[in-house]
């Protein structure tokens, strides 16, 4: 009677042994329906939010980075068209020349669009 | 039960839940992670409905059910708290009890007779034989007690994973296993000949 018992025992265990070597094939009307629900309910991919002035402006320091900007510009812009006594020249500087063209006229001013030349002409 | 809920399962050693990572893919909006869920996936859980149901069409219906369940708690799936595979067999195992329970009150429950492999078993191939012997003996269990046996021995967890899907003990489960290879060691007594294993003497 054990022995039987033990027989049915190692029966039973070759029935699992079966039956987890060869799994039920799964239908493939199955797969395609769980498929296209699984694409169905996928939430959609966000893309990368494009980038704004406001969010470039934010990573080099937000409004007060603005602020110093925009004050260091009309500073230097000022300093260019009316430079303080005793500031060198720096547009000579930077051309590294000073310009002659007066002497080579021969006196004559030139001015805005050479109008002065034009009526030192007419006048003559 | 809620049935949607994440259930809490204590997880050994963070051990590795390769469908968590999917799942996780899959809610950015990954498509190749859809896909490699379903592969994964679906055979299992078709696998075991069959088994505790034996029948084709309901095990696909609870399948392609709990896996709708699965997408649609995806972008809420906290990681670490529960296998998704624990969880996926929990909900499977109760929408059988379901079906199961909805059969005995429309009288529909005849899945065991018509299971019964006898008539066919010398018609067909010892293989074949052996499965309708199985799943025939597996139909005459009470219906946990198919669900344990299915748990541990064809899906091959260990009796701490059965114990969460089936909303009990471990004790329990060990109990629900025992009874249930007692009864299919009967109803398998006295057919191990004609299933190709040695005399029955």
């Amino acid at each position: 009677m054990t022995d039987n018992t033990q027989k049915t025992q190692d029966a039973l265990e070759a029935l699992f042994q079966d039956a987890r070597a060869a799994p039920p094939p799964v239908p493939h009307a199955l797969m395609t329906r769980v498929l296209a629900d699984a694409q169905q309910m996928q939430p959609r991919a966000t893309p990368p939010a494009r980038r704004g002035l406001w969010a470039v402006l934010a990573d080099i320091g937000g409004l007060p980075a603005l602020g110093g900007m925009i004050t260091a510009g009309c500073v230097g812009f000022w300093l260019g068209v009316a430079p303080p006594q005793g500031m060198p020249d720096l547009a000579t500087q930077v051309i590294g020349f000073e310009s002659d063209t007066e002497d080579a006229l021969g006196g004559v001013g030139l001015s805005g669009f050479g109008w002065d030349i034009t009526e030192d002409l007419n006048d003559g | 039960m809620n049935m949607s809920a994440v259930p809490s399962v204590p997880q050994d050693d963070r051990e590795a839940d390769p469908e968590a990572a999917l799942l996780a893919r899959y809610a950015a909006g990954d498509g190749a992670a859809a896909r490699a869920l379903t592969v994964a996936l679906t055979p299992r859980l078709y696998g075991h409905a069959l088994r505790v149901l034996g029948e084709g069409a309901e095990a696909e219906d609870v399948t392609q059910e709990a896996l709708l369940r699965l997408w649609r708690i995806a972008p809420d799936w906290r990681q670490g708290e529960a296998k998704v595979t624990t969880w996926l067999y929990r909900v499977v195992a109760n929408l059988c009890t379901d079906r199961l329970r909805k059969r005995r009150e429309t009288g529909l429950d005849g899945t065991a007779e018509e299971a019964d492999p006898a008539p066919d078993a010398e018609a067909r191939l010892q293989q074949a034989a052996r499965h309708d012997a199985l799943q025939g003996a597996l139909a005459r269990l009470p219906d946990r007690q198919r669900q344990a046996v299915v748990l541990r021995h064809i899906d091959g967890l260990a009796n701490p994973e059965i114990a969460a899907i089936l909303d009990t003990g471990i004790e329990a489960v060990e109990s629900l296993i025992a009874r249930g290879k007692r009864g299919l060691a009967q109803a398998l007594d006295g057919q191990k000949a004609a299933l190709g294993f040695e005399d029955d003497g």
